[in-house]
């Protein structure tokens, strides 16, 4: 038992009691200290931890020295490493974007108890991706919906409260519906652990086909509905677009992807391959999956403002994600997972440089955005990378997952979702071409403008600059992260 | 890693667009820049071909189908000669046009760019090299296209955005489809794919088709050419780099490599997908020559002899024999060089006297003589008249038509010559044969007569001694068929 | 039908369940819906408590001599539900606050007015 095997554990116990420590400091900027201290350790951790698990495989940690399955149990395998690298260095580079452009949308007082919120939130996130049981997952769940909701609360708009009360309501559901699961699975298997769960199950789904099946049912809904399946996505667009803008980011790109984890383990590991093709429920998740591609990119060409076109937008690229899973196939889950991975930078960096444009220019809707390649050639530049990553240039991830999830949809005998996946790359290109091509060119649009007038200096947008890296490296190292992917799905 | 000096004609483009962008030249010094640039690329193109022949290089390999390997056959040879020689004559003319337009800066940066690319896709040694070129071919013309900045500009911008996204996907379902067969797509002489099979039939047309068509809207087959006269809004040097060399030839280019080092003449020829595709060439070449009889513009007139001549060569593509694919690429050439003259004549006029239309260049002969008389030259060899270059592809497509038994192309050939005269003389006798208003008007700027004249030598001369090329060109083909 | 008439505990809840998601789906009144996912959240505990529930045997207080694992009922979910009751008072106290909040900007609680004040 190696210390480097604990750190899971404590990465989520730093990260809950910084987060209590900041409601008693009165200074700000003690406050903002402490959370990318804090974060910036946790990654450590996390990398140290991913490393560990590479060279060693995975392993399952019990809590207190309590066996399973009487104890709670994380299971570390290369993808919560993984996954856990991805969230704390993704929120490391949100944290250290908002410590510059927070105080333009939130009040001093509530400083604090943004970052608290914050750190309990990641904190959440990676619980539920670490935790081997359901309940424990259920538990964290719910901390994580309350702190996000939070976290778009605390920008005091009357938009804000509309938003998060849909979000609230509409997770509230959600969560109802996985705790039905739970039980229903509880009261076939008596069991809470998910190994434990799966070698029960594995007995006896054959004689209590209905009620498997509705459990399987109830956890594709509930979790469905908090990582924005179509047609369960209604809450996103209001939620992302007027949350500030490291909210923003944080919600599109991690909160739904803990969620999709997490059903992720809970269909294949918890159910498996055999009860899943049995019962034939993941066409289901095909096809709304496929639904949401086209009509999450329809929707956003229709949209006005710009943070609305980029949350519709994430409701399309969680179409992938659930394409990927509904495959049923290894390869299919491994790029669901890829995809994961490169639309977290993607739209963490995406996010973050739209607020930059709406902070400087104080307008939001496309119309009054036009020209700003001049003002802030930077911002706009980078955001054309992500652009690009989005519509599907070859080198960047965004490519590497269309290619792929094809590759896997023939694979599985489902030819006719290659004409989806590329009819929905193309829809991206139609709406985010006009933000960039407006923004550089044309002679009525750069009338008046001065250049660099309203850039953020360079030191504010370093992390930004970083997420874009770390996105084009996950494009060049696509083929090691899937071997990995694959390697841990094993 | 001895042959990593592959990727100098590529890369040095591209520095030289970043140190245009980056520093401030005054227009002097911009000049010196960029023509030596242009030169110099040409001088390691030919020191390359010459010291090391045919050498290839996997660049990266990031998958096992993102494999960017570059690779210099005798193809490459011929298209990044022809792309980096008429370069440097279209450096030269826009060094002078471009005072009228303005922007220069912006201008040159993506003029440069787009060399770099243009040379990577006649490098590419796979499937997807020539893809991921070809996407960035879109995305560097683009600036380039909507130029002006005006809302006109803009519109066809989008157009052309849109069009060639559209076929890029197009590209993109043929290239899954055939990798699920081969994982290895590098381009071979006869082919690469396993024989043909009834269950793989539907697979292959499938995919050859999508292909077609994809790197068609590049190539302006109708019904994907609008894109080609919208374009036009751009400033001549553009049109004429658009429409000669760099994005018409490189989609003409990406179908030859696809066809013939990719499916091989044998499966196309049993898939019959060529008659098929041969009616919608047909089409092109007469809708083209239909079209540009009617229009005023004299460089949309312009853009539409461009389709029908495309429509030539990919006639000689797909009719599969040895005659018709020498002919093809020997029009390739030609159609390149007497386009541009062509079109560097029509911006001399715009760039002296601003007029535009057919209407407008009554006697303009007698005031610029030696711009319209190159015109003149230029028109006679896209009609096909001996002794121009024009007169010698036509004859080996002509040849080729006959070998392939249907007499109905070689008579569409010869219609469509008809038609070609009818809508180039018009333009030669309003000039030469009317009488027009006084205004003096003086010829070209030297900057924009020499190149004119140079190219017209050459296509003289090319239509006199088009033996060495013939000779390199039946290389190729020997190889291929 | 026999199942469903034994099970009258399971039974029971998943008509509480069906309710309470009708009601938090249909009504416009806020404060309606946030009645309406208590129900369902306390539909969901009474399952699980139920499942826990062994006939004939005791509630696990040890009175007195310890009857050994076999006299008692499991005590699991009845655990487990504290912490699910904890969470779904939480919540409904964090809904509530947003109800107040949104009373004040928007001057009603009816979901479809408020729908309609788009606006500013």
């Amino acid at each position: 038992m190696s210390i480097i095997q604990s750190f899971p554990l404590v990465i989520i116990l730093v990260l809950l009691i910084t987060a209590f420590m900041m409601p008693l400091i009165k200074n700000t900027k003690i406050i903002k200290g402490i959370s990318l201290v804090s974060m910036t350790s946790v990654m450590i951790l996390a990398l140290i931890n991913l490393d560990f698990v590479h060279k060693n495989g995975e392993y399952l940690y019990r809590i207190g020295h309590f066996n399973a399955p009487y104890g709670i149990e994380f299971r570390i395998g290369i993808i919560e490493a993984m996954m856990g690298l991805l969230f704390t260095f993704v929120a490391l580079m949100i944290i250290w974007y908002s410590i510059y452009s927070i105080e333009k949308e939130i009040k001093q007082s509530k400083i604090g108890l943004y970052y608290l919120l914050v750190n309990i939130l990641i904190g959440s996130l990676l619980g539920v991706v670490y935790s081997n049981d359901l309940f424990n997952c259920f538990v964290f769940i719910e901390v994580g919906t309350l702190a996000s909701c939070g976290t778009i609360i605390v920008k005091d708009k009357k938009e804000n409260i509309k938003a998060t009360l849909k979000y609230l309501i509409m997770s509230c559901l959600g969560s109802g519906l996985v705790l039905m699961g739970i039980a229903y699975l509880y009261s076939m298997t008596g069991h809470l652990n998910i190994n434990y769960i799966h070698a029960e199950l594995v007995k006896c789904y054959l004689i209590y086909p209905n009620a498997v099946l509705i459990s399987i049912v109830l956890f594709i809904i509930g979790l469905g509905v908090k990582s924005a399946m179509f047609p369960l996505h209604n809450w996103l667009p209001d939620a992302h677009s007027s949350a500030p803008s490291s909210s923003s980011a944080i919600l599109s790109s991690l909160v739904l992807k803990a969620f999709v984890l997490l059903l992720i383990k809970i269909l294949y590991g918890v159910f498996g391959m055999d009860i899943l093709n049995h019962f034939s429920v993941l066409n289901i998740v095909l096809i709304l999956g496929s639904l949401g591609m086209i009509m999450g990119s329809v929707f956003a060409i229709f949209q006005k403002n710009i943070k609305r076109v980029i949350a519709y937008s994430t409701v399309a690229q969680m179409g992938y994600i659930f394409l990927g899973i509904g495959l049923g196939t290894n390869l299919g889950v491994s790029i669901a997972i890829f995809h994961i991975i490169g639309h977290a930078v993607t739209k963490s960096a995406l996010f973050l440089l739209a607020g930059a444009m709406i902070e400087q220019t104080g307008h939001k809707s496309l119309a009054q955005l036009k020209g700003i390649g001049r003002e802030m050639p930077l911002t706009l530049g980078l955001f054309s990378i992500g652009a690009l990553s989005m519509i599907g240039i070859p080198v960047l991830p965004g490519f590497i997952s269309k290619w792929h999830l094809s590759l896997a949809s023939i694979a599985a005998g489902d030819t006719i979702l290659i004409v989806v996946i590329l009819l929905s790359s193309l829809l991206n290109a139609v709406y985010y071409s006009p933000i960039v091509i407006n923004g550089f060119f044309g002679e009525e649009n750069l009338q008046g403008k001065v250049y660099k007038s309203k850039s953020k200096p360079l030191k504010e947008l370093m992390p930004v600059i970083f997420l874009v890296i770390s996105m084009i490296y996950v494009g060049i190292a696509s083929r090691g992260i899937i071997n990995l992917i694959s390697l841990g799905l094993m | 890693m001895d042959n990593i000096i592959i990727i100098l004609p590529i890369i040095f483009p591209f520095i030289l667009a970043i140190l245009m962008a980056t520093i401030k030249f005054n227009e002097v010094k911009r000049n010196i820049f960029v023509s030596i640039g242009v030169i110099l690329n040409l001088i390691f193109l030919i020191t390359i071909f010459y010291m090391f022949g045919e050498i290839s290089i996997h660049l990266i390999k990031l998958n096992e189908f993102l494999d960017i390997y570059l690779k210099i056959d005798k193809l490459s040879i011929m298209f990044s000669l022809l792309v980096a020689i008429l370069w440097i004559f279209t450096t030269f003319y826009a060094m002078e046009y471009m005072k009228h337009e303005g922007k220069e800066k912006r201008f040159f940066t993506f003029f440069l760019a787009t060399l770099g690319v243009t040379i990577g896709i006649a490098f590419a040694g796979n499937l997807i090299t020539l893809y991921a070129f070809y996407e960035f071919l879109t995305l560097t013309t683009f600036p380039l296209v909507i130029h002006t900045d005006s809302k006109e500009a803009l519109k066809s911008g989008k157009k052309y955005l849109i069009y060639s996204f559209i076929g890029a996907t197009f590209v993109l379902l043929g290239m899954i489809l055939l990798f699920s067969i081969t994982k290895d797509i590098t381009f071979n002489a006869h082919g690469i794919l396993p024989a043909l099979t009834k269950e793989n039939r539907s697979l292959y047309l499938l995919s050859y088709v999508s292909m077609f068509l994809g790197f068609g809207v590049k190539a302006a087959i109708v019904p994907f050419h609008s894109w080609l006269p919208a374009a036009m809004v751009a400033p001549t040097p553009v049109s004429a780099l658009l429409h000669a060399v760099a994005v018409v030839k490189s989609g003409i280019f990406a179908i030859i490599r696809m066809s013939y080092f990719i499916f091989g003449a044998k499966i196309i020829k049993e898939l019959h997908v060529n008659i098929f595709l041969s009616i919608l060439i047909v089409i092109s070449i007469l809708l083209g020559s239909f079209l540009a009889l009617h229009q005023e513009n004299l460089k949309k007139r312009l853009a539409y002899s461009t389709i029908s001549q495309l429509g030539y060569v990919l006639l000689g593509v797909v009719l599969l024999n040895e005659d018709a694919f020498v002919g093809s690429l020997l029009h390739l050439i030609n159609h390149a060089l007497i386009k541009i003259v062509l079109f560097f004549c029509v911006g001399a006029i715009m760039y002296t006297t601003g007029k535009t239309d057919i209407s407008q260049i009554r006697g303009i002969g007698k005031q610029m003589p030696i711009t319209m008389g190159c015109f003149g030259i230029a028109a006679i060899s896209l009609i096909g008249i001996p002794p121009t270059n024009g007169f010698v592809s036509k004859w080996y497509l002509a040849q080729g038509g006959l070998t392939s038994g249907e007499m109905i192309f070689p008579a569409i050939l010869l219609f469509s010559a008809l038609l070609t005269a009818l809508y180039l003389l018009p333009v030669i006798t309003e000039a030469f044969f009317k009488k027009g208003e006084h205004t003096i008007v003086k010829e070209a700027p030297m900057k924009m007569l020499i190149p004119i004249v140079m190219i017209t030598i050459i296509v003289v001369l090319l239509g006199l001694f088009p033996n060495i090329l013939i000779t390199f060109i039946q290389q190729i083909a020997s190889e291929v068929i | 039908m026999e199942g469903l008439m034994n099970n009258y505990y399971e039974t029971g809840s998943i008509i509480l369940f069906g309710i309470g998601f009708a009601i938090l789906l249909l009504h416009n009144n806020l404060i309606k819906k946030i009645i309406g996912m208590n129900i369902m959240d306390t539909a969901v505990f009474l399952f699980f408590i139920a499942k826990g529930y062994v006939s004939g045997k005791d509630a696990p207080i040890i009175i007195g001599a310890h009857k050994g694992v076999q006299g008692y009922i499991n005590p699991v979910p009845s655990a487990l539900m504290l912490t699910g009751i904890v969470v779904a008072v939480s919540t409904t106290a964090f809904a509530l606050a947003l109800t107040v909040r949104i009373y004040e900007g928007y001057g009603s609680i009816e979901l479809d007015e408020i729908i309609k004040m788009r606006s500013d």
